[in-house]
C-alpha cells in the first residue's frame, strides 16, 4: 500500500532523505576541501551513506510496489498491468523518466559513496571530487523529489482515483516487453554511473592545476582506467543488446537506423573510446596532459546530452519511449557539468606555457596515434552534429531539414577509412621502419581507391545519389563499399603481426592475456566495420501484398504469390489471432469479484454455476458456492448448474443476506468458458500470426510464423519477424497487416551474423584487458 | 609548431567545414509553404491547395502523415519515389497534413477522422471526398486508387 505521511508518500520521504543527505555531503566535503579541516569527515561519510542507502531502499520499495501491483501509486499504475509476468513487472520500474532517473541516481550515489568510504582516496583533492559527485546525486535527488515516482494516483490522476483503487494498471509500453529490454537499461545506467567519478576527478585535476596544488588525477589514473574500461564493456554490451532488440523484436528490419536514440548513445561510446586511447598514452608517455583529463571529464556531459536526446522530446525519434519532457533538471545538469568539464580545462590550457615541447614529425608514431584519437572525436562530432543541426537550423530560419542515414554514413565513412589506415600504421611501425610503413599504407590507400572506383557498380555504391545532390555526397556516395576492405584487412593484419611479435617478447601470463585482449579488440573492430558496411549496402528488400490472408485457417488452403523484384515465392497457409490475456485469464474469480468495493463498476467474472434461482423478472446464478452471483433478465440467459461460465456485467450490492455482489449481465456478455462471448472483452494484446513458407525457386528457404501485435488503446504495432540465419547472411521476413490484408516484406542481410561476432570478439578482448592489464587498478598510477 | 599541433589545427578546420557544409546540404523537409515527403513538393495550406486545384481543374490528394510513422517512410521510399506513381500524381494537387501539427488542416483531420497515419483521401476541387485509403497499401493498389480517384473527381 502506498502509505502517505504528512502529505507525502513514504517513497517520496525516502527521496527527500536522499536529497538531504546528498546536499549535506556535498557541502561538508566542499568545506573540507576548501579549509583542509577534517573534523566533519565522519558526518559527511554518514550523510553520503544515508543518501545512497535511502536511494537503494527507494528503488527496492518501488520495485516491490510493481510486484505487488500497488495501483495507488500513479507511476506503478502508468507502467504495468496484471497480465505481465514478474520479469516485466520489474522492467516497468525504469520504463519511464522518474524510475530511470532513480536507477541512475542510486547507482551514482553508490559509486561516489564507495570512493568516500574506501579510505584509499583521502588526499585533499579527493574531497572536491567526492563533493562534485555528491553534487550530481543532489541534482538527481532534487529532480526525483519534484517528480516523484511515488506520487499517489489521487494526486496525479484524481479522476481515475475517484473510482477507487484500479483493478488493473494501464500497461507497459509494448516495445519494452522483451528480455533484451529488461537488462538493457540497468546495463546502460551502470555504464553511465561509472563515468561520474572520472568526471569529478577530471574537473578536480584542473582546479588543482589552477590553484597550483597537487592533483589526484595521477594517483587515481589506474583505478579510473579500469572503471572506464568497465564502463566501455557495459556500454558496448548495452548498444549491442539494443541493436539485437531492434533487429529481432521490433521487426523494423534493422539493428541500426541512425535513430536519435541510437546515435546519441554512440556519442559517449566514441568519446569513451577516444578517452581510453588518450589515457593509455598519458599513462605511458605523459602526452595528452591536457586532453586526457579534459576528455575524461567531458564524458559525463556527453552522456547527459545523450539522455536529453532520448528523453526530452526535443529531438525527433521513432522510439521516444518515455514521453513528456524530463524537465529543467537534466538541462541544468547538462549546463553545469559541461561548464565544469570544459571551463577549468580551458582556463588552464590558456594560462599555461606550452608544456608539450616534444618535437614530433608528421609520420612519427605519436602523430599517427594522435590522428586516430582525433578520428574518434571527429566521428563523435558527426553524430553529435547530426542530432543538433536540424534543431539549430529550425530555430535560426524556421526551415525544417531532415538528417538521413546518408548524412551519418557518408561523413563517417572516410573518417573510418582514415582511422583504419592510421591504426594500421601505428601497429606496423612497432616492428617496421617508417619508410616501409608509409609505403604499405600508401599502397593500401591506392588499392582502396582503385577498387572503390573500379567496383562502383550501382548496387555496390555507398549511396544512391541524384545529380542535384551536393558534390560531397555524390563523390563519396559513388564509391564502392569495397573501398573499406583493403584498409580493414591492413588494420587487422598489422595488429595481428604486432601481437605475434609482442607475444614472443613478453613474459608473464597476465601481460600476454592483456596483449591478446588488445589484439582481439582491434581485429573485432575491423570485422565489425566491414560487416556493418556490407550489410548496409548489400541488403535488399522486396514486398508483396497478400489479399485475403486473414481468411485462411488450417484447412489446407493456401495463398501463393511471387515476390516481384526478387527470386522468392511466398506461401501463406494459416492465420490465427491470439489474445493476451485470454478472456478466461482476465476474468476474476468470485472471491476477487467479492473483494471489489466499488458499486456499479463493470467487471468480468468466471466460475462454476452452483445454484440457480428464478424470479419473475430476473434469473440469478451462484458462482462456486460463493456469495457472488450472476444475474440477467429472465429468459435472456440460460444458466445451468454445473456449467463453467464467463460473464461481464455491472457490479452491484443487492443488500441481500446471502449475496454480497451481483454481476448483472445480458445474453451478449455471458457464455461457457469453452466458447466465451466474443464482444465482452478487448484483450490487451492481439497477436496476428501467419504461417509462412518462403521459397527460392523450388528450395524452401524459410518456414515459420510471422506475427504482428496490436495493443489496446495504443496506436502502435510490433512485429516478430521470421529470421533464417546463415553464415552468408540472414533472410528476414516481416508480415504487416494492411488495409487490404497482409503485406509480406522479405529482406536479405548479408554478413548479419558477422556483426554480432565482431562485437563478441571486441567484448572478449576488452574483458581480458579489464582483468589482466598489469598497469590498471588501484596500483596503476602514472609512471613518470 | 610540431606535427601534432598542426594536425589538431587541421582537425578543427575540418570540423568547422563538415559542420557548415553538412548543415547547408541537408534536404529540406518543410519550409514556410511546403513539405517534401518522398521528395515531392506537397502543399501544407488547404486553401492554397484547393485554389490550385480549382484553377488547374485537378483533384486533391490529401496525405495524413507523422514524423514518427514508419509506414509513411515506406510510402516515401517505395511509392513516392517510383516513376509510375509520380506520373499518376501529376494529375493531382498534393496536400500533406502532419497529424501532430495540422495547422489549418485541423478541419480536414476532423472531417476525415484521420486519427492515425498514414491515410490518404482524394477530394474534388470543390472539397468532396471521393476515395479513402486508411493505412498502408501496396504500390499497385495505390496506383489503382489514384486512377479511379482521378476519374471520379473530374
Amino acid at each position: 500500500m502506498t502509505a502517505v505521511v504528512l502529505g507525502l508518500a513514504v517513497g517520496t520521504w525516502l527521496l527527500a532523505i536522499g536529497l538531504f543527505g546528498s546536499v549535506l555531503a556535498t557541502v561538508l566535503l566542499g568545506y573540507e576541501y576548501a579549509t583542509g579541516d577534517q573534523s566533519f569527515l565522519r558526518v559527511s561519510k554518514a550523510a553520503a551513506s544515508a543518501a545512497a542507502g535511502s536511494l537503494v531502499i527507494a528503488l527496492l520499495y518501488l520495485t516491490s510496489q510493481f510486484l505487488s501491483e500497488d495501483y495507488m501509486n500513479a507511476y506503478v499504475w502508468d507502467n504495468t498491468a496484471n497480465y505481465l509476468p514478474t520479469l516485466y513487472k520489474v522492467t516497468g520500474v525504469y520504463a519511464s523518466n522518474a524510475g530511470s532517473v532513480l536507477l541512475w541516481a542510486m547507482l551514482t550515489a553508490v559509486v561516489v559513496t564507495t570512493t568516500l568510504l574506501l579510505d584509499r582516496y583521502s588526499a585533499r583533492g579527493a574531497r572536491l571530487s567526492q563533493s562534485l559527485g555528491m553534487g550530481v546525486v543532489t541534482v538527481f535527488a532534487w529532480m526525483l523529489v519534484n517528480e516523484s515516482p511515488f506520487t499517489p494516483l489521487s494526486t496525479r490522476y484524481p479522476s481515475v482515483a475517484a473510482n477507487g483503487i484500479p483493478q488493473d494498471g494501464s500497461g507497459l509500453n509494448p516495445l519494452l516487453v522483451d528480455p533484451f529490454m529488461a537488462i538493457h537499461p540497468p546495463i546502460t545506467f551502470s555504464a553511465y554511473a561509472l563515468m561520474v567519478v572520472p568526471f569529478t576527478v577530471g574537473v578536480t585535476h584542473f582546479v588543482a592545476r589552477l590553484q597550483g596544488t597537487q592533483s589526484v588525477f595521477d594517483d587515481w589514473l589506474g583505478s579510473m582506467t579500469r572503471w572506464l574500461r568497465g564502463s566501455w564493456l557495459l556500454l558496448t554490451a548495452a548498444i549491442t543488446l539494443g541493436g539485437i532488440w531492434a533487429y529481432r523484436v521490433l521487426g523494423w528490419g534493422g539493428f541500426w537506423s541512425w535513430d536519435p536514440v541510437e546515435t546519441s548513445v554512440l556519442i559517449p561510446w566514441l568519446g569513451l573510446t577516444a578517452v581510453l586511447h588518450t589515457l593509455n598514452q598519458y599513462r605511458r608517455s605523459g602526452r595528452y596532459a591536457v586532453l586526457a583529463p579534459a576528455a575524461t571529464a567531458a564524458l559525463l556531459p556527453l552522456v547527459i546530452y545523450a539522455t536529453t536526446v532520448v528523453r526530452s522530446g526535443v529531438f525527433r525519434s521513432v522510439h521516444s519511449f518515455a514521453g513528456g519532457g524530463i524537465g529543467s533538471g537534466v538541462l541544468f545538469l547538462l549546463g553545469t557539468t559541461s561548464t565544469l568539464a570544459v571551463g577549468p580545462a580551458f582556463v588552464h590550457w590558456f594560462r599555461t606555457e606550452q608544456s608539450d615541447t616534444e618535437a614530433a614529425g608528421l609520420l612519427d608514431r605519436a602523430t599517427i596515434y594522435h590522428a586516430a584519437v582525433l578520428g574518434f572525436i571527429l566521428l563523435a562530432f558527426v553524430s553529435l552534429w547530426g542530432l543538433t543541426f536540424p534543431v539549430v537550423r529550425s530555430l535560426a530560419s524556421g526551415v525544417e531539414v531532415s538528417v538521413d542515414a546518408r548524412y551519418y554514413n557518408l561523413w563517417s565513412f572516410p573518417v573510418v577509412v582514415g582511422m583504419l589506415l592510421a591504426g594500421g600504421m601505428y601497429a606496423q611501425q612497432e616492428r617496421f621502419s617508417t619508410r616501409v610503413t608509409v609505403g604499405t599504407a600508401a599502397a593500401v590507400l591506392v588499392a582502396a581507391l582503385a577498387v572503390g572506383v573500379a567496383l562502383a557498380r550501382p548496387e555496390w555504391q555507398l549511396a544512391s545519389t541524384e545529380p542535384f545532390d551536393p558534390a560531397y555526397y555524390r563523390a563519396i556516395g559513388s564509391l564502392s563499399v569495397v573501398t573499406v576492405l583493403p584498409p580493414a584487412v591492413y588494420f587487422a593484419g598489422a595488429w595481428v603481426v604486432r601481437y605475434v611479435g609482442r607475444l614472443r617478447r613478453l613474459t608473464g601470463r597476465r601481460a600476454k592475456l592483456n596483449e591478446t585482449g588488445i589484439a582481439l579488440i582491434h581485429v573485432g573492430a575491423a570485422l565489425l566495420i566491414v560487416s556493418v558496411s556490407f550489410v548496409y549496402v548489400f541488403s535488399t528488400t522486396a514486398s508483396v501484398g497478400i489479399v485475403g490472408a486473414t481468411e485462411l485457417d488450417d484447412t489446407g488452403e493456401r495463398i501463393v504469390r511471387d515476390v516481384e523484384g526478387s527470386p522468392y515465392t511466398v506461401e501463406v497457409t494459416n492465420y490465427s489471432p491470439e489474445n493476451t490475456p485470454t478472456i478466461t485469464a482476465a476474468a476474476m474469480t468470485p472471491a476477487e469479484a467479492g473483494a471489489v468495493d466499488t458499486a456499479s463498476s463493470v467487471i468480468l467474472v468466471k466460475g462454476e454455476v452452483t445454484a440457480v434461482q428464478r424470479f419473475e423478472e430476473t434469473t440469478i446464478a451462484q458462482l462456486n458456492g460463493s456469495r457472488v452471483w450472476v444475474g440477467a433478465d429472465s429468459g435472456t440467459v440460460q444458466f445451468e448448474e454445473g456449467s463453467v461460465i464467463v460473464a461481464r456485467g455491472s457490479l452491484s450490492d443487492p443488500r441481500s443476506e446471502n449475496i454480497d455482489a451481483l454481476v448483472y449481465t445480458n445474453g451478449d456478455n455471458v457464455g461457457p468458458v469453452s466458447a466465451p462471448p466474443t464482444n465482452a472483452y478487448t484483450p490487451r494484446v492481439v497477436e496476428h500470426q501467419y504461417d509462412v513458407q518462403l521459397y527460392r525457386g523450388d528450395t524452401l528457404v524459410a518456414d515459420g510464423t510471422v506475427a504482428e501485435q496490436s495493443y489496446r488503446g495504443r496506436d502502435m504495432q510490433t512485429n516478430d519477424p521470421l529470421i533464417k540465419r546463415g553464415i552468408t547472411g540472414d533472410t528476414y521476413v516481416v508480415g504487416t497487416r494492411t488495409a487490404g490484408g497482409l503485406s509480406i516484406e522479405i529482406s536479405r542481410y548479408p554478413l548479419a551474423n558477422q556483426i554480432w561476432f565482431g562485437v563478441a570478439v571486441m567484448l572478449v578482448g576488452m574483458g581480458l584487458v579489464f582483468l589482466f592489464d598489469p598497469a590498471s587498478g588501484a596500483a596503476g598510477g602514472r609512471r613518470d | 609548431m610540431n606535427a601534432r599541433k598542426t594536425l589538431t589545427v587541421v582537425f578543427f578546420l575540418v570540423v568547422l567545414g563538415v559542420g557548415h557544409y553538412s548543415m547547408n546540404a541537408a534536404p529540406v523537409v518543410r519550409d514556410d509553404t511546403h513539405t517534401y515527403q518522398g521528395g515531392l513538393e506537397w502543399e501544407t495550406e488547404p486553401s492554397t491547395a484547393f485554389d490550385a486545384a480549382q484553377s488547374q481543374d485537378k483533384p486533391v490528394l490529401v496525405y495524413y502523415w507523422a514524423t514518427w510513422c514508419t509506414y509513411c517512410e515506406r510510402y516515401d521510399k517505395n511509392h513516392y519515389r517510383n516513376e509510375t506513381v509520380r506520373a499518376a500524381l501529376d494529375e493531382y494537387v498534393l496536400l500533406a497534413v502532419n497529424i501532430d501539427d495540422p495547422g489549418n488542416g485541423t478541419g480536414l483531420v476532423r472531417q476525415h477522422q484521420a486519427t492515425y497515419p498514414p491515410q490518404h483521401r482524394i477530394m474534388t476541387p470543390e472539397g468532396e471526398t471521393v476515395e479513402s485509403v486508411e493505412g498502408y497499401i501496396e504500390r499497385d493498389e495505390l496506383l489503382a486508387t489514384l486512377e479511379k480517384g482521378s476519374e471520379e473527381a473530374t
